[in-house]
């Protein structure tokens, strides 16, 4: 229990390349949280902004303050959370801890990237000088990391090549019917394995994309929310892990995935059996199975079956990234772990067309990856 | 190796934030007080927090996970091949010499390289042992 509601959530499109600016698109987002919520920005008592790139992109430095005066909360206390591609769910933490710890009136928390700003080489880059200097100089990137684990999870449990690919396939087919996610094509097991290798086994459909988006979430105490209907945040967990990720005891074992996992689970009370429907950091295919096998959801050497069983699919017995994930529905970092509670708040209250609504879901459940396993953040929702 | 960045009893460790480059790639830091080993760059001892730190060479070790990237930075060779090995309690992710490097080969670090374009120092990369050696 955290004493915590969400009582609004909303999200820009995740594109490619948005015309919106970094704060046209965190404005637009926070418009939409606080418009579905029953509060006014009068009432936003702390702005908690999760971006990663801003500064090394050259977009512009104090984004907290700027969206502060942009969206009319002036007065409010604002801050910025940096935690690469975890900040989102860090910046949902921060703000579980400010309504939690008694203050007046609501927390609003955005989270928002601009991607397309550089060029692929750019971005990948500056994402690549978040891994220890020591990796650095041996030219790793976060896809290399991805190929390392993949290589040798399909070695140790015998896995096909096919259980990758079906990761994104499944994503990608759950994301057609998502308005709000970058690609809404289908992508076949066989497209997945024709595309071109990134980081063998990994190939360019394995692979989360660089997007533009931004995604906010309004919390509240929870005795300002009604009994029936609303979204509360059971448990919420963070932990940092290994900088380097060749220090861990096994080359698929990301510990701050276990850790975090745990600390949200004993705070909700609740346990991987009650999860209805969950929002997984797949920013690689391997990250899914390898974290739903951290998670306790899957035994080790597992979760790949049961992808190719279609228990993972929307209509599986655990729905898995039911709004496309990472892979499909877009990766700007800073709003990646906001997007999920979205996804999890509209999945819990049976907002969305059946083609894409898991049935009747109670618990909902989230985690957010930064790096390869820097820093994980866990959250539990559950719908009363 | 061994200038000093200053401020600490060892002239051979660089200090956090100082420029953890200096230490070449094929050697790993011990503990002066209890023996223990690692690669990755820490202000104190992970198992007794000692700060009395020195480094060595790092021998042979046997290639635990490997993967060949295509797509690498502008100023990475293309393709990277790269694996991580475990030379005892020591694991790393280093630059194998080749493709013909598979899991449980013994591997030690040879020769001079270029890991990244526009640095002036070559480094050693990781290589297989032909049997029998």
């Amino acid at each position: 229990m955290t004493g915590v509601a969400i009582s609004g959530v909303g999200m820009t499109e995740f594109r490619a390349a948005a015309d919106a600016s970094i704060l046209e698109l965190a404005a637009a987002a926070a418009d939409r949280a606080l418009a579905d919520s029953r509060h006014s920005r009068e009432e936003v008592a702390s702005l908690h902004v999760s971006n990663a790139l801003a500064e090394s992109l050259g977009t512009r430095a104090g984004v907290a303050n700027a969206l502060a005066s942009a969206i009319g909360v002036e007065g409010a206390s604002a801050d910025r959370i940096e935690n690469t591609s975890a900040s989102g769910a860090s910046a949902c933490h921060r703000g579980v801890e400010a309504v939690g710890a008694g203050g007046e009136g609501v927390a609003l928390v955005v989270g928002v990237e601009k991607m397309s700003v550089r060029d692929t080489p750019d971005v990948t880059e500056s994402i690549s000088r978040l891994v220890h200097d020591r990796e650095y100089r041996q030219g790793l990137t976060l896809p290399s990391f991805g190929g390392l684990a993949a290589g040798a999870y399909l070695d140790r449990y015998d896995a096909p090549r096919e259980s990758l690919a079906a990761v994104a396939a499944k994503n990608h087919r759950n994301a057609r019917a998502n308005p709000f996610a970058q690609f809404q094509k289908a992508v076949t097991v066989e497209d997945a394995l024709d595309s071109p290798v990134v980081a063998d086994p990994l190939r360019l459909y394995d692979c989360c994309p660089m997007t533009d988006g931004a995604a906010a979430v309004v919390l509240s105490p929870e005795e300002t929310v009604p009994d029936e209907g609303s979204v509360r945040i059971e448990g919420i967990g963070s932990a940092t892990g290994t900088h380097a990720v060749a220090e861990r005891d096994d080359p698929l074992a990301i510990e701050s995935v276990r850790t975090a996992g745990e600390r949200a689970f004993d705070r909700a009370g609740l346990a991987v059996d009650d999860v209805d429907v969950a929002c997984i950091h797949d920013a690689f295919t391997i990250l899914e199975l390898l974290e739903l096998e951290e998670l306790g959801f899957y035994d080790p050497g597992t979760a790949w079956e049961a992808t190719l069983d279609g228990e993972t699919a929307l209509d599986g017995s655990l729905p898995v990234n039911p709004g496309g994930g990472l892979k499909a529905r877009g990766h700007p970092l800073g709003a990646t772990g906001l997007s999920q509670i979205v996804e999890l708040v509209w999945q819990l209250r049976g907002d969305l067309p059946d083609e894409r609504q898991v049935p009747d879901p109670e618990v909902g459940f989230a985690i957010n990856v930064a790096g390869f396993g820097n820093n994980s953040v866990c959250t539990v929702v559950r719908h009363g | 190796m061994g200038e000093s960045t200053g401020g600490d009893s060892d002239g051979e460790r660089p200090i956090g934030g100082g420029r953890p480059d200096e230490l070449a790639v094929d050697r790993a830091f011990v503990c002066d007080d209890c023996g223990a080993e690692w690669y990755y760059d820490r202000h104190r001892c992970p198992d007794c927090s000692g700060r009395a730190i020195g480094t060595y060479e790092l021998g042979e070790g046997v290639l635990v996970a490997r993967t060949t990237v295509e797509m690498t930075p502008p100023d990475v060779r293309s393709p990277n091949h790269l694996g991580i090995a475990r030379f005892g309690e020591v694991r790393l992710t280093a630059q194998l010499a080749d493709g013909d490097v598979s899991v449980g080969d013994r591997v030690a670090f040879a020769g001079a390289h270029r890991l990244r374009e526009g640095r002036d120092e070559t480094d050693p990369r990781l290589t297989r042992i032909a049997d029998g050696e």
